[in-house]
């Protein structure tokens, strides 16, 4: 970089000089159409709070998430109690804030688990055809056409119940629609002619694969995997409103949902409060995912 | 963007017609039927000899009739029923009833004393975990032909293995719901299948609906949904008040609330606290409650090093804030009890001896530091998904914390909780047990008495088994007392069995459970027991 | 041709062989005993052996496997343990009141999906657009036994303008034959119109809710299918040959996209069938979702791997026709 030429110029530059300024133009672009859209913005800003929220939830939470007091369970919001407490006197705001953690916690392992596994699956079904092809796919078709829900509810139930199961338990019910995304994608590329350019220099498949394939099915399977994370805290969520996810005493939004369910009518913040977040929050990764689409899937423009 | 708008409208519109569409008068149930809501979940069997569950029992109580039953105002009296009398020899080793010239199946036919005793006989050869209610008495398969039989057509001569109690056995063999139950014998020969070579008995085919001299017949059961039951005009009692009652299966408390609040249903069965704690104060509804013969407690696995010892044990029962709990969590659910015998029962501590235990977090420290372990430790404790069990087990684990004991707590299907329990595989088990009948007996036969505690024994129907606790005096004193027909030294002995259990058994007893039921006002004397509920007498 | 055929019939045998041994193997990885799910708790040592015998258990794996396969293919899927019926009957009950269900709400996610996801298209960032990409990401992102909830609060019990849990109230239970199992149309063949109204009353929320996360998924994937055929040079051209905008996006855009709709529509749909196990407990809707949990969180592998079959036969349909679709529409494919 230039000392002459400003960060901005560099970035915004006609010509570029070097792949690397290459690579960070099509970021800043990107960042700018990203920012043009409010509704992104505010999925992203929501995500950025909530990662804040996780990180500094001791200094947020006005006491711990398992203070218990039966004299005092079941108040209605108030100043005293800014989101009411439970029917164990314990403070839905405290609990909803430590509640981020386990939420981030397991969106991340997810994301972190079935990302790479997808995409290794899809990339090498695709690139490879044939019975390589033929066997990953039937393997993938078993999981996806599993019921999500039920899926996690089989290997919860014969793992055991807790945090550490319940992710993997997830994870496995949502490579395979990253897998089969990644496979159309290097379908459409495997034939292109670079790759043939690159096969023929005498790259290895694992090479071409890694280096040329993948980086390519990257920006649809980051989409892909913002917008199913909605699903994935949802599928969370929903194991534990069964009871199978995050052992309590451990703040999980479901399991807070599901101890709510009983206290509906008589007291309604009980539910009310991980509900919406869980609302919230799934509606900003789907409102990220949604805006990452339109910068990062060349198709979309 | 006048087309845009048009469009948004016509969006909004059909909604809005979608939703309103919907609108109609309120509901209200018919005169003539009884509609329940309940979790039917558990239900899969309407055959006396194999059902081991609340549903089942609560329903074919209203189907079936047994020889005598036990007196709805106080359970450990004994009334007749389709037997009108009974006699005992001198020896106490035989008993005799007299059936009611009455009795008639739907189908019109007369029931004898050979359906009773065919009944009876089934009941037992099928080999369900019910026929553990006979041969626990000394009826076995192999010698039921001889122990049970008819005199002639309105006498039923049971051959007793020993001398017990004649209350006790009357109680705990004859009135217990299904043992004694008269099925239609013809009915029952005629749709026999052979099964392994074995006759099933027709339990194939009573399992949809038995064919009983009861109050009412099953008509309709469509698993997880509903269960319809017809008046049996031929029914020999007073006539049921109303022709039809509905079951139908609402899985929620929340649900079950709204349709008893919009009249949908008469009778809520399911209700939790906080939704009983609204519908009492509600005028159009009526709580109906009573103390039912089980419990709430917690299991130490005695193979475990640490819980092994009766200090650790008793350390835990200073934990629990009966009182706080219940008066909150537990109001309509249960009620502080400590000793193993239920109130009510046969032999039971009163209320005030049978729970000496209250929060004591010092008296649980320095218990467990008199075991060895003032720093406390870290146990695993498992419980069921449902109801207020995860309320109470984080209540438990609250308090435990306070003085260095850590559990952790892991949530299941009850299916597995139980699985894991018989097969000793947990430290510490939140679990429920329900008495089979109103005698002391009951409980400290199983909770207390161990036979045999070796793992390849597989006792798997004892508690204490599954605790891996085992005592050679308490099974000597509870066999005497099982035997003493002299009521005041009966008692006694048990008085002396529960203290002993309360501060050295592997249970940890925290609630008798309290069945409450929320009924509309317009429904009267819907009345209920501790052994189960009488459709026939309610009336709107 | 044949060739293709025959491969492609092995493959779709291969994974339901698949799906049933994964089912099966992670049944006996439960630590539930369906043993103990049918004798009781309080049962002892002897009845559990005698029922254990009776359920095949002491078999080994392989021929449990094995026998349980071949009565799949003479279609007898045995006893459900957990509620003591056949599971073909128990199926026959359960499986209309979800397709009832589903039908219901795939119809409302179709008739406000694609509409709004076209408007949306075209009037691609306009206050519509913004409209539409909130209302479908908030139906994608609510918890939906949650909005079950609160509906049943806000509607059936606040207002009353709608019916409780369950399909019917009971003093209409049993009026119609089952003809189909469908009650809204059972009552209409019986010519029971207040049943009909019943039974409306009943499916309009949890079908509304339901509906609700097929509208959105829908109109999102609408939206961006038209976008992409806007985009299209022929569109472009036609544009310019002076054809009305409302003539082009209906005659030539949507004609387009109508393949690729289908295929979303029948996934949409295939995920109403299996997917609504919450709303149907929230809902007391006796359905095949609650079936397959209840089942399954019972040990119950018979009513397991009987569902998890039907589940897979749908899916793997339902594929067959995507990928055909996909072959026939992208070259790039071949």
């Amino acid at each position: 970089m230039s000392g002459t030429v400003s960060f901005r110029d560099w970035l915004t530059a006609e010509t570029t000089s070097s792949p690397r300024q290459a690579s960070f133009q099509r970021l800043y672009f990107g960042w700018l159409r990203l920012r043009a859209n409010p509704l992104t913005l505010l999925g992203l800003g929501i995500i950025c709070a909530l990662v804040v929220i996780a990180i500094a939830a001791p200094l947020i939470a006005p006491g711990g998430f398992d203070d218990q007091s039966l004299d005092a369970r079941l108040l209605p919001p108030s100043g005293a109690h800014w989101l009411g407490t439970d029917d164990l006197g314990r403070d839905i705001f405290a609990r909803l804030v430590y509640g981020s953690r386990t939420t981030l916690y397991i969106a991340t392992l997810v994301a972190v688990i079935a990302a790479p596994i997808g995409l290794l699956v899809g990339t090498t079904a695709g690139y490879f055809g044939g019975w390589v092809d033929g066997a990953l796919m039937r393997i993938n078709d078993i999981f996806l056409s599993f019921p999500g829900l039920i899926l996690a509810l089989g290997f919860v139930a014969a793992l055991g119940p807790g945090l550490r199961n319940a992710i993997i338990a997830v994870a496995l019910t949502a490579w395979p629609p990253i897998a089969r995304l990644a496979r159309a994608e290097t379908l459409t590329i495997r034939k292109a002619d670079y790759i043939a350019a690159v096969r023929i220099q005498g790259a290895s498949s694992f090479r071409i694969i890694t280096r040329h394939i993948m980086p390519m099915c990257l920006p649809s399977v980051i989409v892909r995997i913002t917008l199913n994370m909605a699903g994935i805290i949802l599928t969370a969520a929903g194991l534990g409103f069964l009871g199978l996810g995050a052992q309590p005493p451990a703040p999980e939004w479901g399991a807070m949902l599901s101890t709510g369910r009983s206290h509906l009518t008589g007291a309604w913040w009980l539910a009310t409060a991980p509900g919406v977040a869980i609302l919230v929050t799934s509606l900003a990764f789907n409102l990220l995912g949604d805006g990452l689409r339109d910068v990062l899937d060349p198709r979309a423009e | 963007m006048t087309k845009l708008h048009r469009a948004a409208r016509l969006l909004a519109l059909s909604s809005t017609v979608l939703l309103g569409l919907g609108a109609g008068a309120k509901a209200a149930t018919p005169r003539d039927a009884l509609v329940m809501a309940w979790n039917l979940d558990a239900l899969i069997t309407f055959d006396p000899a194999q059902i081991g569950e609340v549903n089942g029992n609560d329903i074919v109580g209203n189907v079936c009739s047994s020889l005598v039953r036990f007196d709805p105002k106080d359970v450990s009296k004994i009334l007749p029923s389709a037997a009108e009398s009974w006699a005992v020899s001198q020896d106490g080793l035989t008993l005799t009833f007299t059936l009611r010239p009455d009795l008639k199946f739907p189908g019109g036919r007369t029931a004898t004393a050979a359906d009773v005793v065919w009944s009876m006989h089934r009941f037992v050869l099928l080999g369900f975990g019910n026929a553990a209610n006979l041969t626990q008495w000394g009826f076995t398969k192999e010698g039921i032909a001889e122990q049970i039989k008819a005199d002639g057509d309105r006498h039923v001569v049971i051959k007793l293995a020993k001398p017990y109690p004649v209350d006790l056995i009357l109680s705990a063999a004859f009135a217990n719901n299904d043992a004694s139950m008269i099925l239609d014998k013809e009915i029952g020969e005629k749709n026999a299948k052979v099964v392994d070579g074995k006759s099933d008995y027709a339990n194939a085919f009573f399992k949809t609906g038995p064919a009983c001299v009861g109050p009412y017949r099953v008509t309709k059961w469509d698993s997880n949904d509903v269960v319809i039951l017809e008046r049996n005009d031929n029914y020999w009692g007073d006539k049921p008040k109303t022709r039809r009652v509905i079951v139908r299966h609402v899985p929620e408390s929340g649900a079950e609330r709204l349709l008893l609040e919009q009249g949908d249903i008469d009778v809520a069965r399911l209700l939790k606290t906080e939704d009983l704690t609204a519908m009492a104060a509600n005028k159009d509804i009526n709580i109906v409650q009573t103390q039912m013969h089980g419990f709430t407690y917690l299991v130490f696995n005695g193979t475990d090093p640490i819980l092994s010892n009766p200090r650790v044990r008793e350390a835990f029962r200073y934990l629990i804030d009966y009182d706080a709990l219940g008066r909150t969590v537990l109001q309509y659910q249960g009620v502080p009890r400590a000793s193993l015998v239920p109130e009510g029962a046969f032999g039971a501590l009163d209320k005030k001896e049978g729970q000496p235990f209250s929060l004591d977090l010092a008296k649980a420290k320095a218990l467990i530091t008199e075991a060895g372990y003032p720093d406390g430790f870290t146990k695993k404790m498992i419980l069921s998904a449902n109801n207020i069990s995860p309320t109470i087990a984080q209540h438990v684990a609250s308090n435990a914390a306070k003085i260095g004991i850590k559990l952790e707590l892991e949530q299941m299907a009850d299916a597995q909780l139980f699985t894991r329990g018989r097969a000793r595989e947990f430290q510490v088990q939140l679990v429920g047990w329900g008495a089979g009948y109103p005698d002391a007996d009951s409980m400290i036969s199983r909770h207390a008495v161990n036979p045999d505690n070796r793992v390849e024994a597989k006792l798997a129907q004892y508690p204490s088994w599954r605790a891996a606790w085992q005592s050679a005096e308490i099974n000597e004193k509870a066999e005497a007392a099982r035997m003493e027909r002299d009521v005041g030294k009966r008692t006694a002995m048990y008085h002396e069995i529960q203290d002993y259990m309360m501060h050295n058994g592997p249970m940890a007893y925290m609630f008798q459970t309290v069945r409450a039921i929320a009924v509309r006002s317009s429904v009267k004397n819907f009345e209920i027991s501790p052994f189960g509920v009488d459709y026939g007498s309610a009336s709107k | 041709m044949l060739i293709a055929i025959l491969k492609r019939a092995g493959s779709i045998a291969a994974t339901l062989l698949g799906l049933l041994a994964l089912t099966f193997f992670m049944g006996r990885m439960l630590p539930v005993d369906p043993v103990v799910s049918i004798i009781g708790e309080q049962a002892d040592q002897a009845t559990y052996d005698m029922v254990f015998h009776q359920l095949g258990r002491d078999k080994p794996l392989i021929t449990q496997f094995y026998l349980f396969v071949r009565d799949m293919l003479h279609a007898d899927f045995g006893n459900a343990l957990f509620t003591g019926h056949r599971v073909a009957d128990d199926l026959a009950k359960v499986f209309p009141a979800t397709i009832e269900l589903a039908t219901f709400a795939i119809i409302i996610g179709v008739v406000v999906g694609v509409p709004l996801g076209m408007l949306a298209a075209v009037y691609r960032g306009s206050a519509i657009d913004h409209v539409a990409r909130v209302v479908g990401l908030l139906g994608y992102s609510s918890p939906t036994f949650w909005l079950g909830l609160m509906g049943l609060i806000i509607f059936y019990a606040a207002l009353g303008v709608v019916g409780g849990p369950g399909r019917l109230d009971v003093s209409y239970i049993d009026m119609v034959e089952p003809h189909t199992g469908l009650l809204l149309v059972d009552s209409l063949i019986d010519g029971e119109y207040e049943v009909f109204w019943n039974a409306w009353r009943h499916i309009v929320l949890p079908g509304t809710i339901l509906g609700y996360g097929s509208m959105a998924y829908i109109s999102r994937l609408t939206r961006s299918f038209m976008l992409e055929q806007l985009r299209q040079e022929y569109i472009i051209a036609a544009r310019a040959k002076g054809l009305s905008k409302m003539r082009v996006i209906w005659r030539h855009a949507f004609g387009n996209i109508a393949v690729q709709l289908v295929t979303v529509i029948a996934l949409a749909y295939a995920f109403l069938l299996e997917g609504a196990v919450l709303t149907e407990t929230v809902f007391a809707w006796p359905g095949f979702g609650r079936y397959l949990t209840s089942g399954l969180l019972a040990g119950d592998m018979n009513a397991v791997l009987a569902c998890v079959l039907i589940v897979g036969v749908i899916f793997i349909g339902l594929n067959l026709l995507a990928d055909i679709l996909y072959r026939v529409m992208d070259p790039r494919t071949k």
